[in-house]
C-alpha cells in the first residue's frame, strides 16, 4: 500500500482496512491495481496479498 | 437583477474561486475562504503519507463550498485522467480543474495533453475546467470538446505578476461562449478587478491571499475587487481618448 507492505486481516475489505488505519471519515481515495475503487463498493471489495493499493486524499492546493 | 455565474448549469453567487495551498494553517485557510465568500474551492490530490498524516483539509472547509479537485502533479493526459477518476470514485465531485504541467520552472500547462485529457474526461461525464495559456484557438477547441469553462493564466502560478498576458486573455474573453476564469499569477486585488472589467466571468486566487500578511483581510479585499470589477464591466467602462477632454465647461470663465 502506497509502496509499502501492509498486513491484511482475514477477509479484509477496502472499508475494513481504511477503518483500521483511522481513515473511515473524510475522503480516502483508493486505487487497486491501477483501477479506482468506487466509494460505494469499499465494503464489498476484498483485498488480496498481491494487490497494489494506493490511498490518496485531498490536500491543500491551488 | 441577479448576476449569477452559471457553470455547467449550476449557479454561483460568487465570482471568486479560492485555492487552498500555502496557508500557514488550515484555520487561517478556512477563515480566508469564509471572508472571500468563495463558493468554489480547489484542492489537490496526493498519496497519504502514513508517517506524517496531518489533518484532513476537507474538515476545515465550509460544507456549502464546491470542492474542485485539481490534477496538479500530472505531466501527461493519461496521468490527469487517472487522477480525476480516482477523485471521483472516492466521492469527490465529478468536477475537475484540469492541469497538465510538465514544466517545473514556469509551471506552464501542456496544451496538447490538456486538450486530449479534456476530451476524454468530458466523454466520461466530468465537468472539466481546464487550466491553459490564454491561446484563443486552444480555448475554442476546449470549448468544442465540451469543457465547462476555460481558465487562462494571467502570469506564472504563484508569481503575483498580474495580467502579463492581458491582450491574449482579452481575445479569449471576447470569443468565448463558456465562462472564462482568469487563474494564476494575480498578485493584488487590482489585478482581479482589471480581469473582471475586461469581461472575465470569474478569477481564481491562491497565493496572493495565502501569502498576504493578513490573509483574511486580503480575501475580503479580493472579494470587493471582484465585485467592483464585475460591476464596472456591467456598467460599461468608458472608451479611452488619446487627448484630454475637459470635464468643466470651456466657456463662461470668470
Amino acid at each position: 500500500m502506497n509502496g509499502r507492505p501492509q498486513e491484511l486481516a482475514p477477509g479484509e475489505t477496502v472499508a475494513s482496512l481504511l477503518a483500521r488505519l483511522g481513515l473511515e471519515g473524510g475522503y480516502a481515495l483508493v486505487e487497486r491495481n491501477g483501477e479506482p475503487v468506487e466509494r460505494a463498493r469499499y465494503a464489498e471489495v476484498e483485498l488480496a496479498d498481491s494487490d497494489k493499493i494506493i490511498v490518496a486524499r485531498p490536500v491543500a492546493g491551488g | 437583477m441577479h448576476d449569477t455565474l452559471t457553470i455547467a448549469g449550476r449557479e454561483f453567487g460568487s465570482r471568486l474561486f479560492l485555492g487552498t495551498g500555502k496557508y500557514e494553517s488550515f484555520e487561517t485557510m478556512r477563515a480566508a475562504v469564509l471572508a472571500s465568500r468563495a463558493e468554489i474551492v480547489t484542492v489537490a490530490v496526493r498519496r497519504i503519507d502514513f508517517d506524517q498524516r496531518g489533518e484532513d483539509i476537507t474538515s476545515f472547509l465550509p460544507d456549502e463550498v464546491l470542492l474542485l479537485p485539481n490534477t496538479s502533479g500530472c505531466e501527461t493526459a493519461e496521468e490527469a485522467v487517472r487522477m480525476a477518476k480516482l477523485a471521483r470514485a472516492g466521492g469527490l465531485p465529478d468536477w475537475v480543474k484540469l492541469e497538465v504541467i510538465p514544466d517545473p520552472r514556469y509551471l506552464l500547462p501542456d496544451p496538447v495533453e490538456t486538450l486530449l485529457a479534456a476530451a476524454e474526461l468530458v466523454e466520461d461525464g466530468f465537468t472539466v475546467l481546464p487550466y491553459v495559456l490564454p491561446d484563443p484557438v486552444l480555448a475554442k477547441k476546449l470549448e468544442e470538446v465540451g469543457c465547462a469553462t476555460v481558465m487562462p493564466l494571467a502570469a506564472p502560478i504563484g508569481s503575483g505578476r498580474g495580467l502579463k498576458l492581458r491582450d491574449s486573455i482579452r481575445i479569449v474573453v471576447e470569443q468565448a461562449e463558456v465562462p472564462v476564469v482568469v487563474d494564476a499569477g494575480l498578485g493584488a486585488p487590482s489585478h482581479a478587478a482589471e480581469s473582471m472589467e475586461m469581461g472575465a466571468s470569474a478569477v481564481l486566487v491562491n497565493t496572493a491571499i495565502a501569502r498576504a500578511e493578513d490573509p483574511v483581510s486580503m480575501a475580503n479585499a479580493f472579494r470587493l475587487a471582484v465585485d467592483a470589477g464585475r460591476t464596472a464591466f456591467r456598467a460599461g467602462v468608458m472608451e479611452e481618448e488619446r487627448e484630454a477632454v475637459p470635464s468643466s465647461p470651456a466657456g463662461g470663465r470668470v
